[in-house]
């Protein structure tokens, strides 16, 4: 009997400790869904896989690429399908709208550890903490309103950069008479909104804080919108008859030889230069587009990793050691040195690690245009209002864009009523 | 010995056999054609937004769609690439079959050259032609390059032609197909009947319409089918070669349900898109059906 | 003898000898004109996985090749780093091979036994049974693509080759059986009735007649299968994960390049070996495909 009893207690406390050790060891791994397969931005992530695997994680990763639709295809399909991805990369007002529909992960835990409240820019904040919880871990932060310019053109015809768009518009008109294409561009529907992002923040903030970001449909039909439409009415004439079939890198490269002085996209172009040996400031100057303010003008675009509430509790570890390794210092030098754009954390020293000028640049210019506030996040790129009237705005630019029987007066009024519809 | 037995499981099972072969695959398009349209419907009046979402919400989607512009440039399309798609790729492919069916010499090289491109993907093919047609890395550019300088192709940047350019391609990619099946029918043809034709003197045109052509009709059938089938579900090749544009010229239908149910997170509203797409099939299907079996029981009737 | 009568008739033999000739110039002439439209594409695919991106840059995509050089074609086989690998396309080759081989055989085998049943055994209904398993062929993908995750969710595929197999046999199936039914019309049912009149039952009637007569339309469905199922990008993206993904995803990976410099000649050799098992198959399968159904029957 004793001995009958003493085996089953010890046999029952090997299983508790059994038990106790198992889940103490909750093995981390991961399987990030993102769009990055080729290039310096799979790269980047190859080395975030690496890290991941550094610190003791298992990593698996699946690059959708293509267009946006077809990763969210997948995760729809997923979720559909009962597999909520562990961590998915997506942005802006989408984390929002997924929190409202699914389960999120809760990275509390993490972020406090790791004081995220301090160190993220505020702008950014709110966005990756739809319900008040960290929900995503921001991987960087893009600037949309640069503005390239060929040096070798403005060199030849004695041209500063233009920093208003009265100045700007009188640039092209003295670079078109010279023979030359004034701004090079590639027609597609988030491309010509990037330049009318630009347009109308340059123009007017109030505007673009109202319109863009508030999604306020009376602000899209009012005058200012008008005017702004007239602008790009007036830049579509500055450029070539190519713009429908070429691609933005085309457009960059346009510029960058020489054979258009003017390009206006996000920072991720500085990736694409350093890549084709390009070199800032003698192929080409890095400058704000033109504000008519005076000011710092800042457009914010953030890459970032959301993470889906997960039972498997290997994952749900995963999920946090993703989130610090994406937050931590090294990969966030690592990542951006890559892409083109700056940390996310305010606290990371640029003049190490093999940041340009231009990204040097364009963190002191975010921090500037924080404290004057004129940070705002960026319509085209999707950080704004949400998809379906993203998209059915974009499709009124692009269509003004290829369509020269269009009036600003007519396409202000589409804006407004093309948003109104999707209610 | 009984004559008049009752059949046996094994006979009343045999009996029954094709019936029985069809099962499977019968559960199975059920399940595909008939609940996932049900499904489909059923999502087009939901409230469903990022994720299926089965409560009703009414039939607000389908106004919204008819509403936008792209989708009404992208139904017209549907319509018009449709038809040229259609009949261009069969017109190419019987011109291609006949041609072939002459006793030319080294059949199987043009035959090859022909079919090949059904064996590239749709994306392929619309990225390839895109470098063609675009002027500045195509045709236009090489021509300009070897001295034409006031050569000019450029329907691609064209709103007005750039849809012809989408026809274009996809008759590049599809009559090899329509030519094979073809030629495979014209093969089949009755001998005797072309050699008494020929012997009463018909010339070669008119053999081929009064005899030729109405023995291979189920074969135009199958290809018509699959043609349309094609220019329904046109996606990738339009991505790949205008992305929809210039501006929202080329968009095809199935671009809008793909864009709404994914990116734009309106799931409701693209279920609609694709059930209009249905209807559009119907409009042209209906009439064939109800013509066929029109001229069915004609037929029986003139025979009975 | 069908052999005969086929070659009996020359189309071309109408008329005199100078008009046979000048027929049969212009016949050539159209077939070259024709064949050089469609080559021309695979042309520059050719031209341009041996150039160097400078150059295609610089020069754009219609140019000849410098220089002949394979290691774009090695790159792209064995070394180009895409998704997190670099492997090259080597891989999603391979997984893209274990999914279509079997959906293709399934799909064809179910189709060629379906067009059976339903052209020579007819029964009530049997036009309604044809024309639902017909729609299936134009149910467009982006509509069909919720409800197949949740299905293949519920059975436990998602995620999986297997899954994958699954949904091509079955939207295959709708292909198949039109293309084999609407072949088997044509054979007599004279044939059949003789066959049943001798007490040949279903199974019987189909491996001494039907089979022997189906090399054309089983190639027909073989080629169509594959080269659909290979080609095709959206469930293949979707509906697996990571070291899954078949070759179109890699494909559509060159041209989503983001800040990256696209590898046109890279992706010229990637595209072309995409492209060789489906070409195989029509270059192997291409005489079965177009052979009349009556040669070699029983008239």
């Amino acid at each position: 009997m004793k001995t009958h009893e003493a085996a089953r207690m010890s046999s029952l406390s090997a299983f508790a400790v059994l038990a106790v050790a198992t889940t103490a060891q909750a093995e981390p791994k991961i399987n990030m869904m993102h769009q990055w397969a080729q290039g310096s931005e799979a790269e980047a992530i190859a080395k975030l896989g690496e890290m991941f695997e550094a610190a003791g994680g298992s990593w698996e990763q699946t690059a959708i690429s293509g267009h946006t639709s077809d990763m969210l295809a997948k995760l729809s399909s997923d979720i559909v399908a009962g597999n909520a991805p562990a961590a998915v990369q997506l942005k802006g007002p989408e984390i929002a709208e997924w929190s409202a529909v699914g389960t999120m992960a809760n990275l509390d835990d993490v972020a406090a550890e790791q004081g995220w409240d301090d160190v993220v820019a505020p702008e950014l904040v709110s966005v990756m903490k739809p319900d008040g919880n960290w929900v995503a871990a921001p991987m960087n932060i893009h600037r949309v309103n640069w503005l390239y310019s060929s040096a070798a053109i403005l060199d030849e015809l004695g041209l500063e950069v233009p920093t208003s768009w009265d100045e700007f518009n009188a640039a092209c008109d003295e670079i078109m008479a010279a023979g030359h294409t004034c701004i090079a561009h590639g027609a597609a529907d988030w491309s010509d909104t990037t330049t009318f992002d630009s347009v109308v923040y340059g123009m007017d903030i109030d505007l673009y804080r109202e319109a863009f970001q508030n999604g306020d449909v009376e602000a899209m039909r009012g005058q200012g919108m008008i005017d702004a439409f007239a602008q790009l009415r007036k830049m579509v004439g500055y450029m070539d008859d190519g713009i429908n079939g070429r691609s933005w890198e085309q457009s960059m490269t346009m510029t960058m030889t020489g054979e258009a002085a003017f390009f206006l996209m996000g920072d991720w172009t500085v990736a694409s230069a350093n890549l084709a040996g390009f070199k800032e400031g003698e192929d080409y100057l890095c400058n704000q587009t033109p504000v008519d303010w005076g000011g710092t003008g800042f457009i914010l675009n953030a890459d970032s990793v959301v993470f889906f509430g997960q039972e498997d509790a290997d994952y749900v570890e995963g999920q946090k050691l993703l989130a610090s390794t994406i937050m931590s210092p090294e990969f966030q030098v690592t990542f951006n040195v890559a892409k083109g754009s700056i940390p996310s954390r305010t606290d990371v020293d640029l003049s190490e690690g093999g940041f340009t000028g231009c990204q040097q640049q364009g963190l002191a210019n975010l921090k500037a245009s924080a404290s004057e506030g004129t940070l705002v996040r960026s319509m085209a790129h999707n950080m704004t209002v949400p998809q379906k009237y993203r998209g059915a705005m974009m499709e009124v630019i692009t269509e003004f864009v290829a369509d020269d029987s269009i009036t600003p007066e007519d396409a202000a009024e589409q804006l407004a009523e093309a948003v109104e519809l999707q209610d | 010995m009984q004559k008049v037995m009752q059949p046996s499981l094994g006979e009343r099972i045999s009996r029954w056999t094709p019936q029985l072969v069809l099962v499977p695959t019968l559960a199975a398009a059920f399940v595909y054609v008939v609940i996932f349209s049900v499904w489909t419907l059923w999502i087009s009046v939901s409230q469903s937004t990022l994720l299926p979402n089965m409560a009703y919400g009414g039939f607000g989607e389908y106004a919204a769609l008819w509403k936008s512009k792209r989708w009404i440039v992208s139904y017209q399309n549907l319509f018009l690439f449709g038809a040229l798609y259609v009949l261009g790729s069969l017109f190419v492919g019987t011109l291609l079959a006949i041609l072939i069916d002459q006793r030319v010499r080294f059949e199987s090289v043009w035959r090859t050259i022909f079919l090949y491109p059904l064996a590239i993907s749709f994306i392929v093919t619309g990225t390839v032609w895109r470098w063609i047609f675009h002027p500045q890395t195509g045709v236009e550019r090489a021509l300009n390059d070897m001295g034409w300088l006031s050569a000019n192709f450029d329907w691609i940047t064209d709103r007005d032609m750039a849809l012809y350019v989408v026809v274009f391609t996809g008759i590049w990619h599809a009559s090899g197909f329509a030519m094979a099946l073809i030629l495979a029918g014209l093969r089949s043809v009755d001998g005797d009947l072309i050699k008494a034709a020929q012997i009463d003197g018909a010339s070669m045109p008119r053999i081929y319409r009064k005899v030729v052509l109405p023995t291979i009709w189920p074969i135009f059938v199958a290809v018509t089918v699959v043609l349309l089938q094609f220019a329904i579900k046109t996606y990738d090749l339009v991505v790949a070669l205008t992305q929809g544009g210039p501006g929202v010229a080329t968009t095809v239908p199935a671009i809008v349900v793909y864009d709404l149910m994914f990116e734009r997170g309106q799931i409701a509203q693209g279920a609609a898109a694709a059930v209009m797409i249905l209807a559009a099939l119907a409009i042209v299907l209906v009439p064939y059906v109800v013509w066929t079996s029109w001229r069915d029981r004609k037929q029986g009737a003139a025979h009975g | 003898m069908a052999e005969n009568a086929q070659q009996a008739f020359d189309p071309l033999a109408t008329g005199s000898r100078s008009r046979q000739l000048r027929s049969k110039s212009i016949v050539y002439a159209l077939l070259c004109l024709f064949a050089l439209l469609y080559l021309s594409p695979l042309l520059i695919i050719l031209m341009n996985s041996y150039r160097p991106l400078a150059e295609i840059v610089r020069e754009g995509f219609i140019s000849g090749p410098e220089a002949l050089s394979w290691r774009y074609w090695v790159e792209a086989w064995g070394s180009f780093c895409l998704a997190g690998s670099c492997e090259g396309v080597s891989r999603y080759f391979n997984n893209t091979l274990i999914m279509t081989v079997p959906a293709t055989i399934l799909s064809t085998a179910f189709g060629v036994v379906n067009g059976y049943a339903l052209s020579k055994w007819r029964f009530r209904y049997d036009t309604w049974v044809f024309g639902l398993i017909t729609l299936g062929v134009f149910l467009p993908a982006q509509m069909t693509l919720l409800p197949w995750a949740f299905v293949l969710g519920k059975i436990g595929l998602s995620n999986s080759l297997a899954g994958l197999v699954l949904v091509h046999t079955v939207q295959g199936v709708s292909f198949t059986t039109l293309f084999c039914r609407n072949y088997f019309v044509a054979v007599p049912d004279d044939l059949i009735k003789a066959a049943r009149i001798d007490g040949a039952g279903f199974w019987r009637i189909f491996r001494r007649i039907m089979l022997p007569l189906s090399p054309p339309i089983l190639i027909v469905c073989v080629i169509w299968q594959f080269t659909g199922i290979w080609n095709e990008f959206l469930y293949g993206a979707v509906l697996t994960s990571g070291s899954n993904q078949p070759i179109t995803s890699a494909i559509v990976a060159f041209s989503g390049s983001g800040t990256g410099e696209r590898h046109y000649n890279v992706e010229a050799a990637s595209v072309i070996f995409a492209a060789l098992p489906p070409l195989f198959i029509y270059i192997i399968g291409g005489k079965y495909f177009v052979r009349g159904l009556t040669s070699g029957a029983v008239k």
